[in-house]
C-alpha cells in the first residue's frame, strides 16, 4: 500500500517539471495529429496537447504492441527477442489508468508474460484529469477517478496542478524535484473538490450496470443481437482500439533465408478466422456470434476486478456503423423486459 | 524450462507410423535427457509443436503419462503446419513447448468404471486415458472403449485396440470399433451413442468421457443420461484455435457474462455442467 502524498505544482514550474522527466525514459504524450490524438514521442512540451479527449489508440500500445517479437530464429535456434526501453507515459487519463489493470490481470497472471512484464517494469504513468465529452461514460463503470496504477496523478488547478504520488517510483520522482513543488493549500483542495464535482455532474452517458451480467445471461437469444448483425460491417475497428481488447494472432515469419521471427500481432474477434480451427469448423460462424461475443467479453464481471469494459468511449467515436456500446447494452434489456 | 512461458524446447523424432490416409502418428523425445526424463502431464493436456518458420499448432498427446522419456502425437495433415509435419522423418527435430491445460481428473476417478467415446480425430486424447487406464488397470473397474470413423479406412489406432481384442476382453475391458458412413465395412456399423447400451460399466459409478466433432455431442449426451449415467461424471475434451496455451491470446475464449472460460487454460477438458451453464462451449 502506497500511502498518498499530495503536492502542488505551479504553472510557472510545470515545463521544468515536463523537462526533468527526460532522465527517466523517453516521454510518450498524446499529440494532435488532424482529427485525433495519439500518444507519440515528443521533445518539448509545445508538442503536447493536454487538453485532448482520447487518443485513438489507447496506452495499450506501448505494453501490447501491435506488432510484437516475441521470439527470434537465429543460426538454428529460437533466442528471445528483446529491447525494452524505459517510456514515461505523459497525460494518460484514468479510464486507460483501469485498463492497463485489466490487462495486468490476464498478462501478469499465471504464467506471467514476461514481455509484456518488463514493459510494465519500464514504465511510468503520469496521469492528468480530463473533462468527459459526449462519448465519456466512465463514471457509470467507476472508471471515472484512479486510485493505483499510476506514478503521478496531475489535477488541474487555476494555477498550476495538484498532482497526486501514487507509487514509490512517483515518489522518487517528487524527491527528484523536490524543488518545483510546493505544498497544497486550503484552497486548491477547495477548487480540486469543486472540479471534480462539476466533472462528475457533466457525464452525458451512462451504462445502466445493475445486474448486467444476469441479464446478459438471460439475453443469449435475444433480437437485439440479430438487430446489430446486419447493421455491424464487422471491421474490427472497436477492438483495436479498445484499452482492453487483447486477442493476439502469431505468426512465423522469414527475416532472409537463415532468420526468421515469431511475432504477435493484434487480433480482432470479429475477423472470421478468429473462431476457426484445422479440418475448416467455426465455432463463430456468423457475425452475430461475433457481436454477441464482444459484448459478452466486455460485460464479463470479474469479482476482483469488474467490468471488461472501462467506459472510455473509444469504441463508439471509432465505430464506422456509429454503434453505441452503451445504446446496444439498454436496448437488450429493453427487449428482455 | 525458462521463465519464459513461450520459449521452447528441442524435440527429436524417433519414429513415425502411419494411421490412415491422412493421419500418422509421431513419437518424439526431447533432446535435452533431464527434460526427457523428467517431463511429464496428464492424459487430456495438449502441447504446442512449433515446426521454425512454418508455425505452431496445438496438438493433444496421445500416449500414456506412465510411459516415461517419449510421447505420442497423432496429427492429422489438415492444414498448412500439418502439412509440413508430415514430411518429417525420424532423427528430424521440431520445438515443443507445454503442456498445457487441464487434463482428466484421473485421479479422482479411481475405483470407477471407464467409458470412452471416441469419434474421428477424439481417438487421439482419448488413446491416452486409455492407455493410462491399462498401466493403472488396478484402479479402474471395468473399461468400455467406443472407437468410431465415419469410413473403416479412418479409424484411428484399429490394428493396436484390434490386436489386444482378446487379451483385453478376459481383463473386462471391452473394445468397441464401428463405422457411420463405410457401406462395404465388414464389422460393426453405427453411431458411437448405439453401443453406449453394450458397454459393460455401471451407469451408476463411471467416469465418462467424450471427444468427437462437435455435432456428435448432444446425441451422445442424451443416450449417456437416458441410461442413468451420472451428468457429473461425464467429461468432454474440446479443441479450439489456441495461439498462446496460456490464457494470454482470448482465441478460445467462450462463454457469457457470468461464466466465462478459457479452453486453454480452464479446458480443454470441461464436466457436463460446465458445458450446460456456458453456451457456446460446444459448437
Amino acid at each position: 500500500m502506497i500511502i498518498l502524498r499530495y503536492v502542488k505544482l505551479p504553472s510557472e514550474n510545470f515545463e521544468e517539471f515536463f523537462n526533468s522527466l527526460k532522465q527517466w525514459g523517453e516521454i510518450n504524450a498524446p499529440v494532435k495529429q488532424g482529427n485525433i490524438y495519439s500518444f507519440k514521442k515528443v521533445d518539448s512540451l509545445k508538442e503536447v496537447s493536454l487538453d485532448y479527449t482520447r487518443t485513438m489508440l489507447p496506452p495499450k500500445k506501448f505494453f501490447v504492441k501491435p506488432r510484437d517479437e516475441l521470439l527470434k530464429l537465429k543460426e538454428g535456434k529460437w533466442e528471445e527477442s528483446n529491447g525494452t526501453k524505459p517510456v514515461v507515459l505523459f497525460g494518460v487519463h484514468s479510464c486507460d489508468i483501469h485498463g492497463l489493470q485489466i490487462l495486468d490481470k490476464v498478462y501478469l497472471d499465471e504464467p506471467v508474460d514476461i514481455y509484456y512484464k518488463k514493459r510494465r517494469e519500464n514504465s511510468i504513468i503520469i496521469g492528468i484529469s480530463c473533462m468527459p465529452d459526449e462519448y465519456c461514460f466512465c463514471k457509470s463503470l467507476g472508471t471515472d477517478f484512479a486510485m493505483t496504477g499510476f506514478d503521478l496523478f496531475l489535477h488541474e488547478l487555476p494555477d498550476g496542478y495538484l498532482v497526486r504520488v501514487g507509487s514509490v517510483k512517483g515518489h522518487e520522482i517528487v524527491w527528484a524535484n523536490e524543488g518545483v513543488f510546493e505544498p497544497i493549500s486550503e484552497e486548491d483542495l477547495k477548487y480540486f473538490r469543486e472540479f471534480e464535482e462539476k466533472r462528475a455532474n457533466s457525464f452525458k452517458r451512462s451504462l445502466n450496470k445493475e445486474g448486467l451480467a444476469d441479464m446478459l445471461d438471460l439475453a443469449f437469444e435475444s433480437p437485439v443481437w440479430k438487430k446489430y448483425e446486419k447493421i455491424c460491417l464487422g471491421c474490427g475497428n472497436c477492438n483495436m482500439v479498445c484499452p482492453t481488447c487483447r486477442c493476439y494472432e502469431v505468426c512465423d515469419l522469414w527475416v532472409n533465408a537463415y532468420e526468421g521471427v515469431r511475432v504477435r500481432r493484434y487480433d480482432s474477434c470479429f475477423m472470421e478466422s478468429h473462431g476457426l480451427v484445422a479440418g475448416g469448423h467455426n465455432f463463430r460462424p456468423t457475425r452475430l456470434d461475433r457481436f454477441r461475443h464482444r459484448y459478452y467479453c466486455k460485460s464479463y464481471f470479474d469479482p476482483s476486478a469488474g467490468f471488461n469494459c472501462v467506459g472510455c468511449g473509444r469504441c463508439d467515436e471509432f465505430c464506422p456503423a456509429k454503434i453505441e456500446h452503451v445504446k446496444v447494452l439498454d436496448e437488450v434489456r429493453e427487449a428482455l423486459k | 524450462m525458462s521463465d519464459n512461458p513461450y520459449a521452447l524446447e528441442k524435440a527429436k523424432v524417433l519414429r513415425v507410423y502411419d494411421l490412415t490416409e491422412t493421419e500418422k502418428l509421431f513419437l518424439f523425445r526431447f533432446e535435452n535427457s533431464e527434460i526427457a526424463e523428467n517431463w511429464t502431464f496428464k492424459p487430456g493436456q495438449f502441447v504446442q509443436l512449433t515446426i521454425p518458420g512454418v508455425g505452431e499448432v496445438p496438438i493433444s498427446i496421445c500416449s500414456s503419462p506412465m510411459r516415461k522419456g517419449f510421447f505420442e502425437l497423432c496429427i492429422r495433415r489438415i492444414g498448412r503446419v500439418t502439412t509440413v509435419i508430415h514430411r518429417l522423418k525420424p532423427g528430424d527435430t521440431v520445438l515443443v513447448r507445454g503442456p498445457y491445460g487441464n487434463g482428466f481428473p484421473v485421479d479422482e476417478w479411481e475405483g470407477m468404471d471407464l467409458l470412452i467415446i471416441a469419434a474421428g480425430l477424439g481417438t487421439a486424447p482419448l488413446r491416452s486415458v486409455f492407455l493410462y487406464a491399462m498401466d493403472n488397470r488396478w484402479k479402474f473397474g471395468n473399461i468400455t472403449f467406443i472407437n468410431t470413423a465415419r469410413y473403416g479406412k479412418e479409424l484411428l489406432f484399429y490394428k493396436e485396440l484390434e490386436a489386444i481384442r482378446d487379451l483385453a476382453e478376459a481383463e473386462n475391458v471391452k473394445i468397441i470399433q464401428s463405422v457411420t458412413r463405410d457401406k462395404e465395412w465388414k464389422g460393426l456399423k453405427g453411431r458411437p451413442q448405439q453401443f453406449i447400451v453394450e458397454a459393460n460399466t455401471n451407469p451408476k459409478k463411471t467416469a465418462v468421457t467424450v471427444c468427437g466433432p462437435p455435432r456428435m455431442y448432444r446425441d451422445v449426451f442424451e443416450t449417456l443420461i437416458n441410461y442413468g449415467y451420472r451428468p457429473e461424471n461425464i467429461y468432454v475434451t474440446l479443441e479450439r484455435r489456441m495461439k498462446c496455451g496460456i490464457g494470454k491470446c482470448g482465441h478460445c475464449n467462450v462463454g457469457t457474462s457470468t461464466s466465462w472460460k478459457y479452453i486453454c487454460k480452464d479446458g480443454p477438458v470441461f464436466g457436463y455442467f460446465d458445458i450446460v451453464s456456458t453456451p457456446g462451449l460446444l459448437d
